[in-house]
C-alpha cells in the first residue's frame, strides 16, 4: 500500500532549537529537510545563481522601497518568497513526504491533507544560551540578536499568512522546548505524529 | 484658505496610501476623487461649476474631442478623458497583438536576425525596446522582452540581468520620444494640445541623441557581464520564431491593425483625428479582428490603471480648483528670478527626482497645470515647459527600481525566473546613465530653445 502524504511544518523562534527538532523528526520518519538548502535545490533545477538568491531567504519586504505594477513587484525578497512557496508546492503537488523549517509553510501547505504544522518556542534565556554558543557572542548581543531575528520572522511571515506567526491557534501544536530538552520535545512531537498519522 | 487646506489634504492622503500599497491605487485615488467631489467642491466651496468642469463630461460631446487635433480645449481642467480613451484602445490593441504571439515571435525573430550573438542580441534588443515604447506602453514592451530575454540568457549562458536593466532604461527613454509612449506624455500631449509629430521632433531628437550615448554606455559597462560564459551556439537548436505564432491570420491582422494605429498617430496632425478617436478606433477594430475573443480582450484591459486615472484627475482638479496650482507655479517664478534656462532646469530636475521614487503620473498630471501657469507669468513658452517636464519625468524614473512602470514590472520578471534585482545593483547600473541623459537634456534644451 502506498504510504500516506506526510509534511511536517516547523515553526520557530530564534535559539528555541526548532532547527534542531526538525532534523530530529526528518531523522525519526527518515524524511528530507527543506530549510535553507531550499535555495540551493530551487537554484540546481533552475540552473540560478545560488548567493544571488540565499541572501533573500526568510527577509521580510521591503515596503518603502517596493512597488506593485499590475500584479507585479520589484521587491526581491518577495520575488523569492514566492519561489520558495512555489518550490514547496511543487513538491508537496508531487506527493512527496517533508519537514520544512519556517518559510510561511503552514499556511502555504495548508490545503496539503498530509500536514502537521508544529511551533518550537522556549524561554529567552535558554534561547540565549543557544545563540551564545552557535553565534559566539556574548549574552547581551545574544539576546539582541533573537530579538531582531524574531521581528524579522514575523514580519516576513505575517506579510504573506493570513494567521500570524507564533500565533498557538494557527499551528496544530506549539510547544516551548525549554520544557523537557530538546531531544524529548522532538519525542513527543513525534509521539504527537504518530497519533495522527497511526504512522 | 480652508478649499486650500482641503485640496492639500486629499492629495496628500492620496499619495500617500498610493506609495503604502496597503489598498488598491486605483480604490484610493477614485475614493479621493470622491471626496474632492463631496467634501471640497460639494459642502466646502458650494459649486456645481467646479464639479461640472472637474468631471468634463460634457467634452465627450462636443466634436473637437473627436475631431480636431491639436485642441487644448478643457484639456487640463478634471478628468482628461482623452488620455483614458487612448490608453484603453492602445491597451485593448495590444492584448490582440500579444494573443496572436506578435511580441514572443518579434523578439526571437531578431535574436535569430542576428545568429544568437550575445553583443547584438543585446543592442538589438535595448534598439526594440526603446522603438516598440515609442508606440506601445512600456509594460508591455518590458513584459515581453524581459520573459524572451530571460529565455535566450538561458539557452545562451549568458546573465539576463545587464540586458534587462538595458532594456528597462531604453524602453523608459523610447516612450519619451512620442506622445503615445509614456502616460505622462499623454498626459502632456493632450492636455496642452500638441500631437505626435510635435513630441518627435522636440522630444524625439533629445531621445535619439540619448539613445546613442546610452548604447554606447551600456556597451562598455556590461560587455564583460555579457561574454564571461559565451560558448558556440547551434542556431539549428534554438526555438523557432513561427511556432510562438498562436493564429496566421489573427497575427497579419493584428499587425496591420498595429501598423494602421501607427500611421493614424504619425499622421493625426494633419487627418484631425484626434488620439481619443484613433484609441477608440483602433480598439474596436482589434475586438472585431478577435471574434469571439473579444471578451477575453476586454477583460485583460486594465480598467484598474484607467480608473486610477479618472480618480486622480478629478484629486488633481481640486488643486487646480482651488488655485494650489499657481501657488507653486508662482513659488518656481519667484526662486528662479524669471530666468528661462534656471526654469526649465527647476522643471526638468524637480521632475526627475520626484520621479524616480514616486508614480511619474500623477506628478506629471499635477504639473501640467503649473507649467501652463508658469508659461503666462514667467514669459517662457510653453511648449519648451512640457518638453522638459516629459524629459524630467520619463528620464527621472529609470533611476530606481520604483520609478516608473518598466522597471517594477522588468525587475519583477526577472526575480520571478530566478533573478533578483537588489536597488543597489539597479542603481550602480542606471543612476549614471539617468544623470548623462538628462543633463544631455537640459543642455538640448537650452541651447535649442532659449
Amino acid at each position: 500500500m502506498e504510504k500516506k502524504q506526510l509534511i511536517i511544518s516547523v515553526g520557530r523562534e530564534y535559539g528555541s532549537g526548532g532547527h534542531y527538532i526538525a532534523n530530529k523528526l526528518a531523522e525519526i520518519f527518515s524524511l528530507p529537510v527543506y530549510d535553507s538548502n531550499l535555495m540551493s535545490d530551487l537554484a540546481s533545477e533552475n540552473n540560478l545563481y545560488l548567493h544571488k538568491l540565499s541572501k533573500y531567504d526568510e527577509v521580510p519586504k521591503k515596503h518603502l522601497l517596493s512597488r506593485t505594477v499590475c500584479g507585479y513587484s520589484n521587491s526581491p525578497e518577495e520575488n523569492v518568497a514566492n519561489l520558495q512557496f512555489n518550490f514547496l508546492r511543487k513538491k508537496a503537488s508531487e506527493g512527496k513526504s517533508f519537514v520544512v523549517v519556517g518559510r510561511c509553510s503552514e499556511d502555504v501547505l495548508s490545503e496539503f491533507k498530509g500536514l502537521i504544522t508544529i511551533f518550537v518556542l522556549a524561554d529567552m534565556k535558554d534561547k540565549i544560551n543557544v545563540v551564545r554558543k552557535n553565534e559566539n557572542v556574548s549574552a547581551s548581543v545574544a539576546e539582541v540578536l533573537i530579538k531582531q531575528m524574531d521581528k524579522n520572522r514575523k514580519t516576513y511571515h505575517n506579510y504573506y499568512c493570513k494567521g500570524k506567526w507564533g500565533d498557538s491557534r494557527n499551528y496544530d501544536l506549539s510547544i516551548n522546548s525549554s520544557k523537557l530538552g530538546l531531544d524529548a520535545t522532538a519525542e513527543f512531537i513525534a509521539d504527537y505524529i504518530r497519533k495522527r498519522t497511526d504512522n | 484658505m480652508l478649499p486650500q487646506v482641503i485640496a492639500v489634504a486629499i492629495f496628500i492622503i492620496m499619495f500617500g496610501l498610493v506609495i503604502t500599497e496597503k489598498i488598491e491605487r486605483h480604490i484610493v485615488t477614485l475614493f479621493c476623487g470622491l471626496l474632492t467631489i463631496v467634501v471640497l467642491f460639494g459642502l466646502c466651496m458650494r459649486s456645481t461649476d467646479a464639479i461640472m468642469q472637474t468631471l468634463n463630461v460634457r467634452t465627450l460631446f462636443t466634436p473637437e474631442f473627436w475631431y480636431n487635433a491639436g485642441s487644448s480645449e478643457d484639456g487640463s481642467t478634471g478628468i482628461n478623458w482623452a488620455t483614458i480613451l487612448f490608453i484603453a484602445g492602445m491597451m485593448i490593441m495590444v492584448e490582440g497583438m500579444a494573443l496572436v504571439g506578435f511580441f514572443r515571435w518579434l523578439c526571437m525573430s531578431i535574436a535569430r536576425l542576428v545568429k544568437y550573438k550575445t553583443i547584438p542580441v543585446f543592442i538589438t534588443f535595448m534598439l526594440m525596446s526603446a522603438i516598440l515604447s515609442m508606440f506601445i506602453d512600456c509594460i508591455t514592451v518590458i513584459l515581453f522582452l524581459a520573459a524572451v530575454t530571460v529565455e535566450l540568457g538561458r539557452l545562451l549562458k549568458f546573465n539576463p540581468v545587464p540586458m534587462i536593466l538595458s532594456e528597462i532604461f531604453c524602453a523608459n527613454l523610447g516612450g519619451a520620444a512620442t506622445m503615445c509612449g509614456d502616460p505622462p506624455n499623454i498626459i502632456i500631449g493632450t492636455s496642452l494640445g500638441y500631437t505626435f509629430a510635435d513630441f518627435v521632433v522636440n522630444t524625439g531628437v533629445i531621445v535619439l541623441v540619448a539613445l546613442i550615448l546610452v548604447v554606447v554606455y551600456f556597451y562598455f559597462f556590461f560587455r564583460k557581464e555579457l561574454t564571461a560564459n559565451n560558448s558556440d551556439i547551434d542556431i539549428a537548436n534554438m526555438p523557432d520564431p513561427k511556432k510562438v505564432i498562436t493564429n496566421k491570420k489573427g497575427f497579419i491582422i493584428h499587425t496591420l491593425i498595429f501598423f494602421l494605429a501607427v500611421a493614424l498617430l504619425v499622421t493625426h496632425a494633419m487627418t484631425g483625428l484626434t488620439v481619443a478617436f484613433i484609441g477608440v478606433f483602433i480598439a474596436l477594430l482589434t475586438l472585431i479582428a478577435a471574434g469571439k475573443k473579444a471578451p477575453t480582450l476586454i477583460a485583460k484591459a486594465d480598467y484598474k490603471t484607467l480608473l486610477f486615472f479618472i480618480g486622480l484627475f478629478v484629486v488633481v482638479g481640486g488643486l487646480e480648483q482651488t488655485g494650489i496650482l499657481e501657488i507653486i507655479s508662482a513659488f518656481i517664478g519667484k526662486i528662479s528670478g524669471g530666468n528661462p534656462r534656471l526654469i526649465v532646469a527647476i522643471i526638468i530636475w524637480i521632475s526627475a527626482v520626484a520621479s524616480a521614487f514616486i508614480d511619474n503620473i500623477p506628478f506629471a498630471a499635477t504639473m501640467v497645470p503649473v507649467i501652463k501657469s508658469l508659461a503666462e507669468t514667467e514669459n517662457v513658452s510653453l511648449a519648451v515647459l512640457a518638453w522638459a517636464l516629459s524629459m524630467g519625468t520619463d528620464i527621472g524614473g529609470n533611476a530606481t527600481p520604483i520609478g516608473a512602470s518598466a522597471n517594477v514590472v522588468g525587475t519583477s520578471v526577472a526575480a520571478k525566473k530566478g533573478y533578483p534585482i537588489s536597488w543597489r545593483r539597479y542603481c550602480v547600473s542606471l543612476v549614471p546613465p539617468t544623470i548623462m541623459v538628462l543633463v544631455a537634456a537640459t543642455l538640448m534644451i537650452w541651447f535649442r530653445y532659449l
